[in-house]
């Protein structure tokens, strides 16, 4: 249970810095995290394939094409810094929620864990992703440096101009 | 995922990771690294596959299907052309050039990845990287075009790759699984289930998109013409064929299309294959920039491959097959000498050209061996692929499509004339008066091309016997 609220928080927490960040970058980077510890909360919940979606496609090709987008606009970004007052209000609301969710989830939760006995076919990290999804994992590493050499060839060209 | 092969996908990217550091100091480095990383994989696909004792056994040694080991094979072939011709044709100094050889090789990698994949959602994964790769290839210049046609190619493969997705969930949801051989196993019960074929059709309509077959064309010519000269080839000759043709291919045979078992999705395709052949050809015929004709020239020909894909009978499947190799092989020869003539010229509007034969001979007349192939002229290569594609279409009774297929043949053939004659026939332009002939370096990939399109033509038995083998291991 402590696991399952550790990574609700932590979910939370990686969601509202992405909302919060001044940088587009980092906001990718946090949406990834997101995607991380919720693929995290399925495989828990003994959902290892949705689990595996999760993390290949939200926290790998998502966040690349968003880090490629991110840097082909930084220099423009750079340019119009952008108002942000209202988000201040973001951290009053997030702790009106866990006031909130103190009470709520947790009964939530033990509902959720009830029903992971239904579940069959779970397994381990490990299991799904090393035995089931291997070659998904050669197609991540890829991914992530065909999102490095797409960086590094526009970024020449433009800092040039 | 075929382990076999795994080297061909893990070389590469070895290499890409190196290039940037191995070449901060001395650039030519980038060159050096991307070509002999290709050359050295396409040597070993050779002696795998054309050592004297395997072409003895009737290639009943070659691993795995040999459906991946011949696809690995042109795209290593393909690659080594681009590259090589990128090395002389890319202007020194250039700032990302390491990055592209970089992007060059993770798109080699991602191609072999697609071919040795047996799961749809590695196929998925895999295509995506082909996709991001050649989204940064197309704009290596910056060139106005070249960010439209980029664009144009993100915007509309991308509803493609959400299709795909959706269609891999509903089979999963489905069968259960995403293995190929599950498909083929649901698929050869009685009565397959409607949620498996719909999710299969699905995937299908993503990999229309992706090859580019008409109603769903739209981004191909922009693509093609924007992209920067030899990244034009490296995505007509073998990217669209691998990302979108190959896929079909393989869907043709896993949903069982010669025992009817999919009937509707079929005819379908067959019928979106015919189309595609006519419309490209036509449009063809109106253009009047180089690599736009060219464009639609591809467009028509993947026609062909898909019209054999969607009857599916073990001679279609070779056809098809055989085509989409022959199509590697042409259309890299003649995207090249659009990129030759672009460099000697400054264009590629056959209206200012004219009588280059005179000062780029050998540009000239690698065109004319590409052309002939591509119109299905004997003893080419071109020839053997689109007649095994029409006696396939004749024995199964499909009469009123081999003859279309046969007679738009003849029309490939009028509008690559019309290209020669006002491109290199005729009277001199005056873009011929001051242009010369490309350096030895840009040719050699064209003529290397041309010898393969002669010999596949010539050698014809032999590759039909191995194209025999992977029909046979691929639909029994």
């Amino acid at each position: 249970m402590t696991y399952h609220n550790l990574l609700f928080v932590l979910a939370a927490f990686f969601a509202v810095w992405a909302v919060m960040a001044r940088k587009l970058l980092t906001s990718a980077i946090m949406l990834a995290l997101v995607s991380v510890t919720v693929s995290l909360i399925f495989f828990d919940f003994g959902a290892p394939w949705a689990g595996v979606f999760e993390l290949s496609v939200c926290a790998g090709l998502i966040t690349v094409l968003f880090i490629g987008g991110v840097s082909l606009i930084r220099t423009e970004e750079e340019k119009r810094p952008e108002g942000r007052a209202r988000f201040y209000a973001l951290p009053l609301a997030l702790a009106a929620f866990a006031i909130a969710a103190w009470f709520y989830l947790p009964p939530f939760f033990e509902e959720l864990a009830g029903a992971k006995v239904l579940v069959s076919g779970g397994g381990t990290i490990g299991a799904a992703l090393w035995g089931l999804r291997r070659p998904d994992l050669l197609g991540q590493v890829l991914m992530l440096a065909a999102g490095v050499f797409v960086i590094k060839s526009v970024f020449p060209r433009r800092t040039e101009k | 995922m075929d382990k076999g092969l795994l080297a061909y996908l893990l070389i590469p990217l070895l290499s890409a990771v190196i290039i940037p550091f191995a070449a901060r100091r001395r650039a030519l480095l980038a060159d050096i690294l991307a070509n002999v990383t290709l050359l050295a994989g396409l040597a070993n696909i050779a002696w795998l596959a054309l050592r004297p004792s395997v072409i003895q056994g009737g290639f009943a040694d070659i691993p795995g299907d040999g459906f991946s080991l011949l696809l690995v094979g042109a795209v290593y072939l393909v690659a080594l052309c681009v590259t090589f011709f990128s090395a002389w044709f890319m202007p020194e100094g250039q700032p990302n050039r390491a990055a592209y050889y970089s992007l060059l090789l993770v798109s080699v990698s991602a191609m072999t990845g697609v071919v040795t994949s047996t799961d749809f959602f590695t196929l998925y994964v895999f295509i995506e990287v082909l996709a991001v790769t050649s989204f940064a290839l197309i704009t290596t210049d910056e060139s106005a075009g070249g960010i439209e046609g980029a664009l144009k190619y993100f915007f509309l493969t991308f509803p493609a790759s959400a299709l795909i997705i959706v269609g891999v969930a509903v089979m999963l949801l489905s069968l259960g699984s995403l293995s190929f051989e599950s498909l083929r196993i649901a698929m050869s019960a009685e009565a397959p289930a409607a949620a498996v074929t719909f999710s299969a059709a699905l995937i299908l309509l993503g990999f229309l998109i992706k090859s580019g077959v008409v109603p769903f064309h739209t981004w191909t010519p922009d693509a093609y013409q924007g992209a920067y000269a030899p990244v034009s080839a490296h995505l007509a000759g073998i990217v669209t064929k691998i990302s979108g043709v190959y896929a079909i291919i393989k869907l043709a045979t896993l949903l069982r299309f010669f025992d009817g078992r999919a009937q509707a999705l079929s005819e379908m395709l067959m019928f979106l294959g015919m189309l595609s052949i006519a419309v490209g050809a036509l449009a063809a015929l109106r253009q009047t920039d180089f690599k736009r004709m060219l464009a639609f020239s591809s467009i028509s020909q993947v026609g062909y491959i898909v019209l054999a894909a969607g009857l599916g009978t073990p001679l279609a499947v070779m056809g098809a097959v055989f085509h989409l190799i022959n199509h590697a092989t042409f259309k890299t020869v003649l995207f090249l000498n659009s990129a030759s003539v672009e460099k000697a010229t400054g264009t590629t509007d056959m209206d200012k050209l004219g009588g280059l034969e005179h000062s780029m001979p050998w540009t000239s007349w690698t065109s004319v061996v590409a052309l002939l192939s591509t119109a299905g002229v004997p003893p080419l290569s071109g020839f053997w692929s689109k007649l095994l594609i029409i006696l396939a279409l004749w024995e199964a009774g499909l009469r009123g499509y081999a003859v279309m297929a046969l007679l738009f043949s003849i029309v490939t053939l009028a509008y690559f004339m019309m290209m020669q004659k006002k491109v290199f026939f005729g009277k001199k332009g005056q873009a011929a008066e001051s242009s010369a002939e490309v350096s030895a370096p840009l040719l050699a990939p064209a003529v290397l091309m041309c010898g393969i399109i002669v010999a596949l033509g010539l050698l014809f038995p032999y590759f039909y016997t191995y194209v025999k083998v992977v029909a046979e291991r691929i639909i029994l």
